[in-house]
């Protein structure tokens, strides 16, 4: 349906005025048609030799022809409305995020500079609505060195039930920090917790989404293999982990204010093939779980958000997650596939937390601090705890919106770990980033 | 990071936000192409009244005026539907708030037929036929044997989100000429004989309207002051102006203003009808 510069009906209605007139012109009796007659008769017998009728079919001939001809263009304008029609179905939108890091010391030793300019992202947004309530969703990441598919989807909205929706394919976890787009999100880089437990952050799987109109509810459910690290297409093992959140919100207008508030939990496993024995979270060996054995791989959680519009608008988010993971290292996401396939050998039990604080300031500067927790092995502590130590993070950051596209970002993060044997002290990794987002 | 000084940097944020609030000096005011005529008389009056105000009203579309919203190029959003709960999320995520909706107006979608049209009534059910394609030939609702000519409005038009919501409750049939303004749906409708519309009230000059009913079993109304006061003409909305935060200054002078009974005559005299 797109907006067409000539009215057709109007189109129409003067042509059809047109074939009116006419009818009217040659009807006998019209004095107009009289002299023409005469005129004709005149002409024809004087010298043509044509007859009256024969003009008079000519030109009915006539007319039919350009009627002929209009309905064919009334087609041809009707094709092309419905091909635009489809057009306007698809959008495009996505985003390029190019920035300058600067690293700690620490860092620097590892990576071998202490600075560089990178493509964090550049992501491009195709969707296509092919029906009320049946959206297919295509997102590629083409950043340097990392071209990868991050989103690839179909929702559906289940028939008479506006409320519901199913979606299938790869997509975020039903998680808030995950869901909460790269290009929104005030800090540069999610929380050492999420990045650790939901790595990638997507998940390939089906998922059903209630979202209540009337009720200020939320519901996600989501079954999916459960071991996607952004290259796996297929499950390597037979069971599917199930993820679900429920958020409620809460409104009070009057005073400005909105909570959303709920509870999230993981229930999955991963499959050990190969080990006899499964190295525990406290060190020792437990024969119960040996090799083609599941491990847990389970926790729960709760979140907050409180938005108050208190000179021009703050926000309060946080979330506490704590349960059990199976894996090879430190992080989950540092595990390769190979890994997780052959060797989840650990059972760690892990907790986390974090709290941002977003201040806007007039329309365009927003100020945001973050403080994150992440323990990977709980139940290890100080030299015992070797490598699985404690991470407590600080982020600082700016943002200035130039205009509805354009993004500035300044941020700086300032992990500081547990001290142990392993770590005798803490490492120099603090990170300043300055990025540009551009998005459309 | 005790070094940091949190409360020192609160402060100095509470007051940039503070002196950011002191410095709003012109309101701009985008989106409903229904609202347009009534945002530019409140304009034009609450200007008169007040001469240090100064409001710049534009149309656009309740789309374009939620997209400016979010975006921050405008200050009011004039809305002919309420805001989706994905562009609220919108709000939310860019600017912290939950944004701020006040209903400033009511107004009967009316269904524009040419005054040659015998048809004087129909129900929700046919319109919904009507516009997705189901019923093609007047002749089906009462009216002559001659083909149906749809004119609709683009998708950016909050019109063209209810009506579709509310009557249509489907796909558009893809005949539906889009319109750029319900101006332009009565002007089509007005020069053809097998036309039919929908749009604002206001609009409806030159043109017949068709009486709405619920059902095949409810008595049909016009949209007028009285069906639409009570309830009864099945087609009404709410037309609406939206915030990203709750208003101070001028702009909440100049709200509190319309909503008065004074700004509330503005509207009866342009055609809709008042909010309460």
């Amino acid at each position: 349906m797109k907006r067409v510069p000539i009215y057709r009906g109007e189109l129409n209605q003067n042509i059809r005025d047109n074939f009116n007139m006419m009818k009217n012109f040659i009807k006998p009796g019209n004095f107009e048609m009289k002299k023409l007659l005469i005129i004709v008769i005149f002409m024809v017998v004087s010298m043509n030799g044509y007859s009256q009728s024969h003009t008079l079919d000519s030109l009915k001939e006539e007319i039919q022809r350009i009627d002929g001809k209009t309905n064919a263009l009334d087609d041809r304008v009707l094709v092309n409305e419905t091909d635009l029609g489809k057009l306007n179905k698809i959008k495009v939108s996505g985003y390029v995020q190019a920035q300058w890091e600067n690293y700690g010391g620490d860092l620097e030793k590892t990576n071998g500079y202490n600075n560089t300019f990178y493509i964090r992202r550049a992501r491009l947004k195709i969707t296509y609505e092919a029906l009320d309530g049946v959206k297919f969703v295509l997102q590629p990441d083409f950043s340097t060195g990392n071209l990868a598919l991050k989103d690839a989807y179909a929702v559906l909205n289940i028939p008479k039930l506006k409320d519901f929706t199913i979606w299938a394919g790869q997509m975020n976890r039903p998680n808030y920090e995950v869901e909460y787009s790269s290009s929104q999100r005030e800090v540069l880089e999610r929380t050492r917790l999420i990045r650790a437990i939901y790595p990638g952050e997507r998940e390939i799987g089906v998922k059903f989404e209630y979202k209540g109109s009337e009720i200020p509810l939320k519901f996600q459910l989501m079954a999916m293999n459960g071991n996607f690290t952004g290259a796996q297409a297929k499950d390597v093992d037979s069971k599917k982990d199930l993820m679900g959140r429920l958020l409620y919100s809460v409104k009070l207008p009057d005073a400005g204010i909105g909570i959303d508030f709920g509870v999230n939990g993981y229930f999955g496993g991963n499959l050990a093939k190969t080990n006899k024995y499964i190295n525990t979270s406290k060190g020792t060996l437990d024969s119960l779980n040996g090799a083609w054995h599941y491990l847990d791989k389970k926790w729960k959680g709760c979140e907050i958000q409180i938005f108050a519009d208190f000179l021009g608008g703050m926000a309060i988010k946080g979330e506490f997650i704590s349960g059990v993971n199976s894996t090879v290292s430190t992080i989950a996401s540092t595990a390769t596939m190979a890994q997780m396939k052959a060797d989840p050998n650990k059972l760690k039990n892990f907790s986390g937390y974090y709290f941002y604080f977003i201040k806007n300031i007039g329309q365009k500067n927003q100020f945001i601090a973050r403080y994150d927790y992440y323990d990977p092995n709980t139940k290890l502590k100080g030299d015992a705890a070797g490598s699985d130590i404690f991470y407590k993070t600080w982020t600082l950051a700016w943002q200035y919106y130039l205009n509805a596209s354009i993004r500035l970002s300044l941020n700086y993060e300032m992990p500081k770990n547990e001290i142990n044997d392993t770590n005798k002290t803490n490492k120099k990794d603090n990170v300043v980033g300055l990025r540009i987002q551009a998005k459309f | 990071m005790k070094s940091i000084k949190i409360i020192p940097v609160m402060l100095i944020i509470a007051l940039m936000a503070v002196a950011k609030g002191f410095s709003q000096a012109k309101i701009t005011v985008k989106g409903s192409d229904t609202m347009v005529i009534l945002a530019q008389k409140w304009a034009e009056l609450y200007m008169k009244n007040n001469p240090s105000a100064m409001i710049q009203v534009t149309g656009g579309g309740s789309g374009v005026g939620i997209t400016s919203l979010i975006n921050g190029t405008t200050d009011i959003c004039n809305s002919s539907r309420p805001m989706k709960q994905t562009e609220l999320e919108k709000l939310k995520e860019r600017y912290n708030t939950l944004g701020v909706q006040i209903p400033c107006a009511k107004d009967g979608i009316t269904i524009f037929l040419n005054e040659a049209n015998k048809v004087e009534e129909v129900t929700i059910k046919q319109l919904s036929d009507i516009y997705t394609g189901k019923i093609r030939n007047w002749k089906e609702v009462g009216g002559n044997d001659a083909g149906i000519r749809l004119y609709g409005r683009e998708n950016s038009s909050g019109t063209y989100t209810y009506f579709h919501d509310e009557v249509v409750k489907a796909d558009y049939v893809t005949s539906v000429q889009s319109l750029p303004g319900t101006a332009a749906v009565v002007n089509a409708v007005k020069k053809d004989v097998n036309g039919i519309g929908y749009g604002g009230a206001a609009y409806a000059v030159g043109v017949k309207q068709a009486k709405v009913k619920k059902d095949s079993d409810s008595k049909a109304f016009l949209p007028t002051a009285e069906s639409i006061g009570k309830g009864e003409y099945p087609i009404t909305r709410f037309l609406y102006m939206y915030l990203r935060s709750r208003p101070a200054g001028e702009m909440k002078k100049y709200i509190d203003w319309i909503l008065s009974p004074e700004g509330q005559m503005v509207a009866v005299e342009a055609g809709y009808f008042p909010f309460k």
